[in-house]
């Protein structure tokens, strides 16, 4: 009896020195574990030329070629002084955008001109109206439907930043967007379907699909691409006018 | 035989059990949430920051070159008017800065609220005023050669938890000032430990810059951050290079003998 518990005294000491290894070589600094966890969107994900399947918007009656107008001429400002672009033009970022997600709440980091997205978690109700200043990302609110994470949105100023959405319309302050992200491909692919819905512009719900790849796990982040509101010559690019011969001129930094 | 084996097994799960404990969750802070700053010393006051921070005791060499506005940082913060700099008589206006709204961001909270979002990899701490966001990488890469580094105002950062703190180090800065005087060059390092309070509601960080060519000894200064309230959410500092209201203008007043 003396012997065998001896013996299973050897065997655990053994066992616990395998185990201790195993686990000091995975300790901090070492590559993240390789498991796909369904419920954990994050990463930095990018659209490639396939990423993008956008439908015709139907838009309501009330839409009228002067509010068109309005809002192409508001998105040009918008573009001219290097506004921010908020949504959907944020989601359609030509570089990775940086999403995290912690135990409360979800956060976009992008690398172009916009302010971070926040996605919370913890909240089932939006902020009230009343006391919600809009803005070009609006409140998000989100919960998990199986694999399915569903992002609510509303609070959108629909008067700054790019209001064209894809497919056709554009986001106006009464604007509600419903997303659903879903890993694809053993957490390779982030499927987003957007639907907008706003009865002054869509005459029915307004759906369309991106699918962004994950960047590789040693991607660094980048600082977002430079817009300089007071280079001359890049508002004449904007406007057309350098089509006709004219030179850009040096930008503001350079002068 | 079997007896023994069971035993073994059930001892080895229990130690690895164990192991992953103590590796993993007490040392883990949770700091994520929505945080502002907090300065309780010398409110109001120009000279609060050195309060707060002390004054940085530099090299010789640093000192001089900082006297003499040299080693980076010399130039003005961008949206500043760069060719203002002259004397202006009592009543005469004139513009201080251009109305840019693309500003550099930078690593230490100021007015603006900031969110820290703390993911198995990363941890992003996004100011809500405009300028780069932090990235700490929390996946153990290291700092990249500062040779093909492009310095930016918020660096590089890599960062672990230890001991109940989140530990950032960072290097690849943008040349220029640091708080209490002190200076800073890509090369120059930052460490930072992010501590809460034991309930959770206040957040201590603690600076430290080091670079034995600027510094005789290590230039250490805290800052305290108070957490909000759960259901709080961020603003939008708007901000439109376009409008003229965006230009900022001073009107001298006449001075008092």
């Amino acid at each position: 009896m003396k012997r065998e518990i001896t013996r299973s005294i050897a065997i655990a000491a053994a066992a616990v020195l395998v185990a201790s290894s195993a686990t000091a070589q995975r300790g901090r600094g070492a590559a993240p574990a390789a498991a796909f966890d369904a419920h954990d969107i994050s990463g930095y994900w990018e659209l490639s030329f396939d990423s993008r399947h956008v439908p015709p918007a139907t838009l309501a009656a009330t839409v009228t070629p002067a509010m068109r107008a309005a809002k192409r001429k508001q998105d040009e400002y918008a573009t001219r002084w290097c506004n921010w672009i908020g949504m959907p033009a944020a989601m359609d970022a030509t570089r990775p955008i940086d999403i995290r997600q912690g135990r409360r709440e979800i956060v976009m980091n992008f690398e172009t001109i916009a302010t971070p997205r926040h996605i919370y978690l913890d909240r089932s109700k939006h902020i009230d109206k009343d006391v919600y200043d809009a803005t070009t990302m609006g409140d998000s609110i989100a919960r998990w439907e199986g694999d399915t994470l569903v992002v609510d949105t509303v609070g959108f100023d629909g008067a700054k930043g790019l209001s064209a959405i894809p497919g056709g319309g554009f986001r106006t302050s009464d604007s509600h967007l419903v997303e659903r992200y879903r890993l694809m491909n053993g957490g390779g692919v982030l499927s987003v379907t957007f639907t907008w819905s706003d009865a002054k512009v869509y005459r029915t719900p307004h759906t369309y699909e991106y699918r962004y790849y994950r960047a590789p796990a040693s991607y660094e982040a980048q600082p977002p691409i430079w817009c300089d509101p007071f280079d001359e010559g890049r508002a004449a690019f904007l406007t057309g006018s350098t089509l006709n011969g004219a030179g850009a001129r040096p930008r503001s930094s350079e002068r | 035989m079997r007896h023994s084996f069971l035993i073994a097994i059930v001892i080895a799960c229990v130690a690895i059990a164990d192991d992953h404990l103590r590796a993993q969750q007490p040392s883990v802070p949770d700091i994520e949430g929505t945080w502002v700053r907090l300065d309780t010393v010398g409110a109001g006051s120009f000279g609060a920051v050195n309060a707060l921070t002390g004054n940085a005791v530099l090299t010789p060499e640093a000192a001089a070159a900082a006297a003499a506005g040299r080693q980076g940082g010399g130039g003005l913060r961008l949206g500043l008017v760069a060719d203002d700099d002259k004397p202006h008589a009592a009543g005469q206006p004139y513009v201080v800065t251009d109305g840019n709204c693309m500003l550099p961001g930078g690593l230490e909270p100021n007015s603006s609220a900031f969110h820290i979002i703390q993911s198995k990899d990363e941890v992003l701490i996004v100011r809500e005023n405009p300028g780069l966001h932090r990235t700490i990488y929390m996946d153990g890469r290291t700092h990249p050669d500062l040779s093909r580094w492009r310095p930016t105002a918020v660096g590089h950062s890599v960062g672990h938890y230890e001991d109940g703190a989140l530990v950032i180090d960072t290097v690849g800065l943008t040349p220029g000032g640091v708080a209490g005087g002190g200076r800073r060059t890509a090369e120059t390092r930052l460490t930072e430990r992010y501590v809460p309070s034991p309930d959770g509601k206040r957040l201590t960080m603690t600076y430290t810059w080091s670079d034995p060519k600027i510094y005789q000894k290590a230039h250490t200064y805290q800052i305290t951050a108070e957490r909000q309230p759960a259901g709080s959410w961020p603003f939008e500092d708007w901000c439109d290079s376009g409008d003229p209201t965006q230009r900022t203008s001073v009107i001298p007043p006449k001075q008092l003998p």
